[in-house]
Order: structure tokens, then C-alpha cells, then sequence
């Protein structure tokens, strides 16, 4: 996964390359991708802004667990806004990363 | 960059990055982002954004990419980021990523560095606008 994305955003640190430490958006890719199997957003939903918090590094092999529940969830005329808080821990269940994301959605959702 | 570098207005070396579809479609693989808006030009087509876009996110990889590059370990653990997506950016745009630093609150082994980010695509149209923050340990030389 990291050597894809590393190819994805053409990213050719040494960091990355020499000390296995796996880059930190990298890690948002994923609880990304946690989200994406827990809520299911319709189509048309628009990501407007984006919180992140780097904790601690990640290095490559480690095993990370992501989570992400619903913090806010507010609908005001046509507008519907939802934001969702995600973690990441490590595998001694520190936080590595948080944040927030946040959706536009369209409406009558 | 030095420690010695770090002061309100400095602009921070900025980055250049052509969007591929290809560069899209690796990204969704390593997000699992499979959003047709981003992967199906056919689908992106029928849209009314009128073809694929790249996921928010590996834009803001650039900005962190940007971030890497001027504070090295210091930004992997302790560096935060809080931006909003303006508008897309699309394949075959050209991506500029930059910040400046404007604020340098200096502590007890650590200096907490704010600084404005920003990317824009090759007409100058903002696609990302934000703030980031990265705490640079004092007693390394490299920061």
C-alpha cells in the first residue's frame, strides 16, 4: 500500500525510501478508507475541508487500526453538512493520527 | 530549512506536481477510494463537473510532501494541518503547492511554527487553502 501510494503523489523522500517510516498522509489514506467501509457517503458528496493531526510515525509492517464515527451532523435548508473524526492507533492502542472531515452532501440525504 | 531560517513572512520551498489520471487511479488504489467521480471518465463525464477529479486528499499529500521537505521528522510526529478544498483539480492540471511561515512562537525546546498553505492550479485558481502548524524540536540542528 505505501509503495502505491508513494507512487501516487510521486513522493521520493528519504524518510520514506531509507527509514521505513511510513508517510503520515499515508496513514490519513487509510482512515480514509475506514471511513469509506463504515459510513457510506451518497454520490455527490462534496469533502470541503480536512483536520489532521500527526501523533507519532508510523514505520512499514506496523499495524494500525483506523475509526471513525460521526461528530457532527447538521442540516440547515439545502445545505446538509456532516463531519466525521477519525483515529488511528498503533498497535500498542496509542493514537498516531486524528482528525476531522468534513461533507457536504447533497440533498433530501 | 535551519532553525536559524525559521521567521514570520519566510516562504517555505514550494512544490510543482502535474495531475495523471494515472496518479489519480494509483491513489484510489492506496485510499480505496473507488469513487467513480475520480476513476470513470465516463461517469465524470455525465456530471456536472464534466469529468474526473482528483481526490482531495493527494492534493493535500503535496501539501504535506511540501511540509516534509522543510521540517523533516518534526512534521512525521507533531505536525498538524487544517484546510478547506476550494475547488477541484483536474488531470493535466499543474499543482503548486506553497506556504509562508506567519507566526514563530518560541518555547522550552521546541519552537511551534505556523504557517499559511496553499495550492493553486497552473491559472492561479486556489485549490486548497489552509493552516498548518509543526512543533520543530530546538536541539536539532535540522528542523
Amino acid at each position: 500500500m505505501v509503495a502505491v501510494y508513494l507512487r501516487a503523489v510521486d513522493e521520493g523522500s528519504s524518510l520514506y525510501q531509507n527509514l521505513k517510516v511510513v508517510p503520515p498522509m499515508a496513514v490519513a489514506a487509510l482512515a480514509m478508507a475506514a471511513l469509506s467501509r463504515s459510513i457510506s457517503l451518497p454520490s455527490g458528496a462534496i469533502h470541503v475541508s480536512q483536520e489532521l493531526e500527526f501523533i507519532n510515525t508510523v514505520n512499514t509492517g506496523d499495524t494500525t487500526t483506523s475509526h471513525a464515527r460521526v461528530i457532527r451532523n447538521r442540516k440547515r435548508g439545502e445545505l446538509h453538512l456532516l463531519t466525521i473524526e477519525l483515529r488511528v492507533l498503533n498497535n500498542k492502542r496509542e493514537p498516531v493520527l486524528v482528525g476531522t472531515s468534513s461533507f457536504i452532501l447533497p440533498g433530501q440525504t | 530549512m535551519q532553525l536559524s531560517e525559521l521567521d514570520r513572512g519566510v516562504s517555505l520551498p514550494g512544490i510543482e506536481k502535474v495531475i495523471t489520471q494515472e496518479s489519480i487511479d494509483l491513489y484510489a488504489r492506496a485510499s480505496r477510494d473507488f469513487n467513480p467521480i475520480h476513476i470513470d471518465p465516463d461517469y465524470a463525464a455525465r456530471t456536472p463537473l464534466g469529468g474526473t477529479i482528483a481526490h482531495g486528499m493527494l492534493i493535500l499529500a503535496y501539501v504535506s510532501q511540501m511540509m516534509t521537505a522543510a521540517f523533516g521528522r518534526n512534521w512525521l510526529s507533531g505536525g498538524s494541518i487544517n484546510v478547506r478544498f476550494r475547488s477541484p483539480a483536474r488531470p493535466g492540471d499543474t499543482i503548486t503547492a506553497g506556504g509562508t511561515i506567519i507566526g514563530v512562537e518560541r518555547g522550552q525546546g521546541q519552537d511551534l511554527i505556523s504557517c499559511d498553505v496553499l495550492c493553486t492550479n497552473q491559472n492561479g485558481d486556489p485549490i486548497i487553502t489552509g493552516e498548518a502548524k509543526v512543533r520543530v524540536k530546538t536541539d536539532e540542528n535540522r528542523c
